[in-house]
């Protein structure tokens, strides 16, 4: 088929050649890899997979984003409307005049009255008025009650909501809501990067059991000071707090301090090791999420063992095993990483046990092979 | 054998659980207790407990009652903080507060409880009588009797002479008077009174 007896190249003709010859490997390859294959064609067509499930991950990030922008946004816009409030508007310079039409046409959605505050969305994560409605960390509903030694019924069932939400979806304040969790997260790939670029990172593993050991000190400790320690420690309540102190008071309160050293110890100790390890509030979700409902599923059928989703899992689980216990957090990382689709959502209390190696995997294959060998002898 | 397995093991408990104080014993070392001067720039916020153990124990340094306060006056303890580290005060010498009751409704917890203006208690405002313009005749002013939220019976002018500000049991020290006041001294301020006395005035 090549004209070998062309004098001057024919570049048009080359290419054509070339783009054949690659169609034709690929049909090789995708015959050779059909009769690789272990599973009949026809199971594969029949599942009803779900692809969708694979971009919940953009959606978190999108989550992530919105809590993270409205704790720098809101302040903000209520620092800059109760400016306006205190110098009267007609005073304001014409340009002055526009920005602040145009700020409370975008926050008139949240606001009752404009000239006195944003009073819709207040607050942070860790205690916040959401359209009325009070909503409160479980942490800081539980560290209270330890440091007043009393239980103040209007605060605890401020934290009523999340701890439902907790039982039924599991650590999902974790994954998607919490401010830290996006710092944390890009921390974690600046650390890729660092280490693609040849720096060492900590790449330590301690017992994940400690920050539960962390939770009952803390408790402890705030029962004998009298004062809430959580929210020293705790990084979305610090993270709310430091962004409200450097927009509204001028400057950053101590915990900022602490932040940035959390985020070194995950950079130089162990990979997102402050959630993993110490953690007080995701030791209380991960507690409250240990019978939730909704969990991820590895289907054994569709997973080929690459492993992408335990690198991948910021917990440090073992989803290609099973092992998503207690302390998954539903954030769709490994959902999201699957390349051949094997892992979705299902409705259970407990996670399936170990279901055996993947059925597209080398192992599962080979055992089968072996397997098909022993009966031909018996 | 045996010993050295147990001597471990206890080695290894401890050090975990020193690990899991770790991170207190940090934020309290960026946070270390320096008590100020019981003064005026000290004050809780409206309807806050009586009790300051109470009221600490109470508050979970969530900010809010700052961030809904429409004059900005009250504001955090920071890194000199100690046990009380993220709880609110308000400083009237910088801004005082002007009794909205906006914190004492956005508050999750029991330490800030909505209560009626008249029985908001933060102090009462004494006056320095040896400074005060009108009281050494040094001027007219009244500007603490026109700031003031509560009126006649919070604070008012002497009896003798129109300019002179005494102060009545109604006051609930706001400290707005501080704020406004032009002396540069300061002659008026918030002090905290105990409750018994109070009480026994009041009746």
């Amino acid at each position: 088929m090549l004209p070998t007896n062309v004098s001057v190249v024919d570049y048009a003709s080359v290419r054509v050649f070339r783009s054949h010859r690659r169609f034709e490997l690929s049909q090789y390859m995708l015959s050779r890899y059909k009769t690789m294959s272990a599973v009949p064609s026809d199971t594969v067509k029949n599942k009803s997979r779900i692809y969708w499930l694979r971009h919940i991950n953009k959606l978190r990030w999108v989550s992530l984003g919105v809590v993270f922008s409205m704790l720098i946004l809101l302040p903000l816009i209520s620092v800059y409307q109760n400016y306006v409030a205190a110098h009267a508007y007609d005073l304001l310079m014409p340009d002055e005049k526009r920005l602040y039409d145009v700020m409370e046409y975008l926050t008139e959605s949240f606001t009752s009255d404009p000239e006195n505050d944003l009073d819709a969305i207040k607050g942070t994560t860790w205690s916040g008025i959401i359209f009325g409605l009070k909503l409160s960390d479980p942490l800081a509903v539980l560290g209270q009650i330890f440091a007043g030694l009393g239980v103040y019924l209007p605060f605890l069932l401020t934290a009523l909501i999340p701890v439902l939400l907790t039982l039924i979806f599991g650590r999902v304040y974790c994954g998607w809501v919490c401010p830290a969790t996006l710092i944390y997260e890009l921390n974690t790939n600046l650390g890729a990067w660092l280490h693609r670029s040849g720096l060492p990172i900590g790449q330590k593993h301690f017992d994940r059991r400690i920050k539960y050991l962390v939770l009952l000190v803390g408790l402890i400790l705030s029962a004998i000071s009298g004062s809430v320690l959580f929210a020293a420690i705790y990084p979305p309540a610090i993270i709310g707090r430091e962004i409200y102190y450097v927009m509204a008071l001028g400057g950053f309160g101590s915990g900022i301090v602490f932040f940035v050293i959390t985020l070194l110890f995950d950079l130089l100790v162990a990979r997102r090791g402050f959630c993993r390890y110490l953690c007080p509030g995701g030791a209380l979700y991960s507690l409250l999420g240990r019978y939730r409902l909704l969990r991820i599923k590895r289907v054994a059928e569709d997973c080929n063992d690459c492993n992408k989703c335990n690198a991948i899992c910021e917990f440090g689980l073992d989803p290609m095993r099973d092992d998503f216990g207690q302390e998954c957090n539903n954030c769709t990382a490994c959902i999201a990483i699957c390349p051949t689709e094997a892992l979705i959502f299902n409705i259970r209390q407990k996670d399936l046990p170990y279901q055996g190696p993947g059925h597209l995997g080398h192992s599962y294959r080979t055992s089968q092979q072996s397997a098909a060998k022993n009966d031909g002898a018996d | 054998m045996h010993r050295r397995k147990v001597l471990r093991q206890l080695t290894l408990g401890g050090g975990i659980v020193a690990g899991a104080g770790l991170p207190y014993g940090l934020a309290r070392m960026l946070a270390p207790e320096q008590k100020r001067l019981s003064r005026s720039t000290d004050l809780k916020p409206p309807g806050a407990l009586a009790d300051d153990q109470a009221f600490v124990e109470a508050c979970i340094g969530c900010g809010l009652c700052g961030e809904v306060c429409p004059p900005r006056c009250i504001a955090f303890k920071k890194r000199e903080g100690g046990e009380e580290v993220n709880t609110p005060y308000i400083d009237p010498e910088i801004k005082a507060c002007i009794l909205c009751g906006k914190c004492m409704d956005a508050c999750p917890t029991e330490a800030l409880t909505k209560v009626e203006i008249d029985e908001i208690y933060m102090g009462i405002v004494q006056i320095d009588r040896s400074a005060c313009y009108p009281w050494v005749d040094q001027g007219i002013c009244g500007a603490c009797v026109a700031i003031c939220p509560l009126g006649e019976k919070a604070i008012a002018f002497d009896f003798a002479n129109i300019y002179r500000p005494v102060v009545k049991q109604g006051c609930v020290g706001c400290g707005l008077c501080v704020e406004v006041c032009p002396h540069p001294s300061l002659p008026i301020r918030v002090v905290k009174q105990s409750k018994s006395k109070r009480v026994k005035q009041v009746i």
